[in-house]
């Protein structure tokens, strides 16, 4: 077990299903946390609504389960009454991009000191499977059922867009570049927001495909394409791989941020 | 150090068998008390951590401890510490 002094032995195990990738996300958060040699008392934990952000309940910290896409309005308002503590939101995509949306722009808009961890699972996994703002286009999903029709959001792009300081996206797979970039968002004033691609083998591989763990993590490994590459393809001129995601540090700039400890 | 998987938390989906580099993981057969498969360990003595850890005194590889969803994974001293020949395959 990474991080044992940070966990709450008594919980465990967890409730997410066998091969959820959010056990992965929190170890590896928890490897940054330590890294980054925080104490217990100055650490809060905000999550909002769904199968992500059952994970405070798992680390022994403060920490706030608040109401479904209002999870960066919260930390927000704990950074702002406490500005010496480290804040860390950890999110779902249907929490964080669709009823949270417009949370999640002004946040990065104010640049508020935060680190936002992004399980971004494709899906609504706690609630059955309907299709979220994320599902790739063709994806099945319970709301979905021939296929999703609408182009999904980007979201480390969006935040690119909206002004964090800094973004990055990896996978559930690449476990050890995931903590590096929590450890450099952490470390980063202003907002860092990392994106992590998960597996939902229960509720998003049953319907495409992908029921075996091994199955999705090897279909995020083979989909996943550095931001250099990507970089390269463009200036070459040749087309990009079909359904293929960035995955790398996207921006990382110094502007002028919020709640900044003096 | 010696390499060992936690029953209690352990929910078998197998990801350390994907990712260990060894290939010490390997998936099992039977069912535990839990009604869940485990994984099986195959000569853990090979794991790098089980070997270099003290002498380097840290973590070295430790990519199935960080990519195990259910914190199942974990190393924990052998006493009394009794050297043996250890063989490695590349």
């Amino acid at each position: 077990m990474i991080a044992p002094d940070w966990f709450r032995g008594d919980r465990l195990p967890h409730i997410y299903c066998t091969g959820c990738g959010n056990g992965t996300i929190i170890n590896c958060t928890l490897a940054a946390v330590e890294e980054m040699g925080w104490k217990r008392d100055e650490t809060v934990f905000v999550s909002g609504i769904g199968c992500s952000s059952r994970a405070p309940g798992y680390i022994l910290t403060d920490s706030l389960h608040t109401t479904h896409g209002r999870a960066l309005a919260f930390a927000t308002g704990v950074k702002m009454a406490r500005p010496e503590f480290n804040v860390v939101v950890f999110t779902g995509d249907g929490d964080l991009a669709a009823i949270g949306g417009n949370h999640f722009i002004h946040a990065c808009r104010r640049n508020v000191d935060m680190t936002v961890v992004c399980m971004n699972n494709h899906i609504y996994g706690m609630t059955g499977g309907q299709g979220s703002p994320t599902t790739p286009p063709g994806a099945i999903s319970s709301t979905t059922p021939y296929g999703a029709s609408e182009p999904a959001f980007d979201l480390a792009e969006l935040a690119v867009a909206a002004g964090a300081n800094y973004v990055a996206r990896w996978t559930s797979y690449h476990v050890k570049e995931l903590t590096k970039a929590i450890t450099v968002g952490m470390q980063t004033p202003g907002l860092a927001f990392i994106e992590a691609r998960t597996q939902c083998p229960t509720n998003y591989g049953r319907h495409n495909k992908l029921r075996t763990v091994p199955a999705m993590i090897e279909h995020l490994r083979s989909h996943a394409i550095l931001v250099a590459k990507r970089d390269r393809l463009v200036a070459e001129g040749e087309p990009i791989p079909e359904g293929a995601f960035t995955v790398g540090e996207l921006v990382r700039r110094n502007q002028p941020a919020m709640g900044v400890r003096r | 150090m010696k390499l060992v998987i936690d029953e209690s938390r352990c929910k078998g989906c197998n990801l350390c068998v994907l990712v260990c580099p060894y290939g010490i993981f390997r998936e099992g057969t039977e069912l535990n008390s839990r009604g869940i498969v485990a994984p099986v360990l195959d000569r853990p003595e090979r794991c790098t951590n089980c070997r270099l850890q003290a002498l380097y005194g840290r973590m070295l590889c430790g990519v199935c401890h960080m990519i195990c969803p259910d914190q199942a994974i974990s190393w924990v001293e052998e006493k009394p510490f009794e050297p043996h020949r250890v063989e490695v395959e590349f």
